[in-house]
């Protein structure tokens, strides 16, 4: 009960007791046309309201209307106790949950960056292992073909100066083991192989 | 040169070279002044003979002359001067110094085929390793195993590829 209520009851209260009070003074007042009986009436009523509302009644009034009052206020300060008890409670609650909800969010947010984070880094990994293996493969295939033509190279030299080694030997080893005398016929049989272009020459210069 | 279509003459294979030409030469005219001088002498007065190489020997038995006939002493004398004046000489170089043989026989080729009066002056090369080099007035052969091994080098080099295939 509210402090309203509360006002609406004693101010129904204030109004009874105004009736019935008007209601004494009308009923008093209302045989004006017997003055004289009206005047007995009126006193006596006036000794009757006297009498009916003496001090005690009065005071009886007083103490009714107090511990009414009090039992209103008691009562309304019970429902306003439990009305914010209910309030408060649902205040926590709501809190709790709000509170609950953010940091779920939050989390949820966090989370998911995380994730994302952790992808853009697998990803990243993923794209310089193959830029790696790419560029693995790129100078496997260029150390082959450089090995390969280092290859060709040392044997195209080894093969050159086998030749000229074997014919250093050979002259060295025969050279001066062949008597001239022996070398005659090869000697005239190239002289034969040229003799024309020799004459020519001879010709030529006489 | 001047051949004589009569009578030619022959310059023995013993005369290989220019120096063998002069020297032959300045024996015919040596002894040709001690003739003419032997001619014109006081009686009794000492000479000296001259001395004369086999050359001047094989020279008068190959064109069978006199030296003492003064009109073939003169042949010979005009001749071996042509021939040290204009007979051509080609120089060949061998790995080692040829023997007289050696070079009387090839003098006798050259005499043969090339020219009757050509001389042959002789050099030293070892580097050739076999046969000779020729040089002419404005030519040069190489009849050397050294050139030789170099026409077939593309050979020795495809049998060492050859080997070396084989062996991988």
């Amino acid at each position: 009960m509210n402090i309203g209520e509360l006002l609406l009851i004693l101010g129904s209260l204030a109004a009874a007791t105004a009736s019935f009070i008007w209601m004494a003074l009308r009923v008093g007042s209302g045989g004006g046309k017997a003055k004289t009986k009206t005047g007995d009436l009126t006193s006596q009523a006036e000794e009757d309201v006297e009498h009916i509302f003496n001090n005690e009644f009065r005071e009886e009034l007083r103490n009714r209307g107090r511990l009414h009052f009090e039992k209103i206020i008691g009562e309304n300060a019970m429902f306003l106790q439990q009305d914010l008890r209910l309030t408060t409670s649902q205040l926590n609650e709501y809190m709790k949950a709000e509170i609950t909800n953010k940091l779920r969010e939050e989390f949820a947010k966090y989370e998911e960056s995380i994730a994302d984070a952790k992808q853009l880094a697998i990803e990243s990994i993923n794209k310089t292992q193959q830029a790696l293996e790419q560029q693995r493969q790129v100078m496997s295939q260029q150390l082959a073909e450089e090995l390969t033509k280092e290859k060709e190279r040392v044997l195209q030299r080894f093969e050159a100066n086998m030749a000229d080694i074997v014919n250093h030997y050979v002259l060295a080893a025969i050279g001066d083991q062949i008597d001239l005398n022996d070398q005659l016929e090869y000697i005239l049989a190239d002289l034969e192989a040229n003799k024309q272009a020799i004459i020519q020459d001879i010709k030529d210069g006489a | 040169m001047a051949h004589d279509e009569k009578k030619a003459l022959v310059l023995p294979v013993s005369v290989v070279n220019r120096s063998d030409v002069g020297r032959l030469l300045r024996e015919l005219k040596v002894l040709d002044e001690f003739l003419q001088q032997a001619a014109i002498r006081q009686p009794g007065s000492s000479m000296k003979m001259p001395r004369t190489s086999r050359f001047m020997d094989e020279l008068l038995q190959a064109n069978k002359l006199n030296a003492l006939v003064e009109a073939d002493r003169k042949a010979l004398v005009q001749f071996i001067d042509d021939v040290y004046k204009k007979a051509p000489t080609l120089h060949m170089s061998f790995n080692a110094d040829p023997s007289p043989l050696f070079s009387q026989q090839l003098v006798t080729w050259l005499r043969k085929e090339i020219h009757p009066y050509a001389l042959m002056q002789s050099g030293l090369q070892p580097s050739i390793g076999a046969g000779c080099t020729l040089r002419t007035a404005s030519k040069y052969f190489d009849f050397s195993l050294r050139e030789n091994f170099k026409a077939k080098r593309e050979l020795l080099v495809h049998q060492i590829q050859e080997a070396t295939r084989n062996a991988q």
